[in-house]
């Protein structure tokens, strides 16, 4: 059976955040730690001359892709967090877009179920910057 | 009659869509956050469209509301920086204070020059120079008056009556 993604919304949205996973990914991979040559800057850094809760992503990234897990986590401490939520996403991509084509009959639920789920992981990966945030409105 | 459903806007839809949670995911993220502000206005114009186009041929709406409050939402968290950088400035005392050093040093050293200003005229005409030097500097002024008060400035200078 012949599918055209471009008929399929769901598999289309699954296919660009795989893109978007892995260009993340590459980026990471592509600059390094030793060069520290990171294209983007913190914004607030600037701003204010003090780091943020997220400095020390990219470097915590592409330590972790190294294997460096324990130097990962001096960069910054929810490196680990957020890098397991890109991974977990990749992989989730893939098999729920598998299972859209191969069951058709639980689409409905599938995507409902996805939604929730990466919801909720989305929530605890970036809990600490979202606390972060809520803590400097209140 | 049976209603005729299409699929116009789905595609701005799907693009409105997928703008809004990549902005999501960046604006939550407080180093990139600000820069969220620009594909969430994209993501809600794409929507906005989509919304009109889908109005117009009665097409399914769906994901078009979706990316919309996804967006919209993620417009406001990536807003919500300004108060995260604040909040930074305001615990490393920063910022603000950085700010007015500067303008107390600018003012401080407008003053200084201003007190040591030294002002040179010089004219000539037909082979005749005049020229007047002049200074307002701050320690001259001092000099000067001290030497005035050294004269006995309490001097009686009272007519004295007759007797």
């Amino acid at each position: 059976m012949k599918v055209s993604v471009r008929n399929e919304p769901y598999l289309f949205i699954n296919l660009i955040f795989a893109g978007v996973i892995l260009l993340v990914i590459i980026y990471s991979g592509i600059f390094s730690p030793e060069k520290n040559n990171y294209p983007v800057a913190c914004i607030h850094e600037k701003l204010t001359g003090e780091q943020c809760v997220s400095c020390g992503l990219s470097h915590s990234f592409s330590l972790i892709l190294r294997g460096r897990i324990a130097e990962a986590y001096q960069w910054n401490l929810n490196g680990m967090r957020v890098f397991i939520f890109f991974v977990s996403q990749l992989i989730l991509r893939i098999v729920f877009s598998v299972y859209y084509l191969k069951i058709q009959d639980t689409r409905k639920q599938l995507i409902i179920v996805d939604c929730i789920g990466s919801g909720i992981i989305f929530l605890i990966s970036f809990w600490p910057f979202i606390l972060s945030i809520i803590k400097s409105i209140l | 009659m049976e209603e005729v459903k299409n699929n116009t806007g789905q595609n701005l839809g799907i693009a409105a869509l997928i703008t809004a949670i990549v902005t999501f995911v960046i604006a939550v993220i407080p180093c990139v956050g600000l820069i969220a502000i620009i594909p969430g206005i994209i993501a809600i114009i794409l929507a906005s469209v989509g919304m009109s186009q889908a109005a117009r041929n009665n097409s399914p709406r769906g994901v078009l509301i979706a990316g919309l409050i996804i967006a919209i939402i993620a417009v406001l968290i990536s807003l919500s920086q300004i108060f995260v950088a604040g909040k930074i400035a305001q615990k490393a005392n920063k910022w603000p204070g950085d700010i007015q050093n500067i303008i107390n040093d600018v003012q401080d050293n407008v003053v200084k020059d201003l007190e040591d200003a030294n002002i040179s005229i010089k004219v000539e005409s037909n082979g005749d120079k005049v020229e007047i030097n002049t200074s307002t500097g701050k320690k001259n002024q001092e000099k000067t008056l001290e030497n005035l008060e050294g004269i006995d400035t309490l001097k009686n200078d009272t007519i004295q009556k007759k007797k």
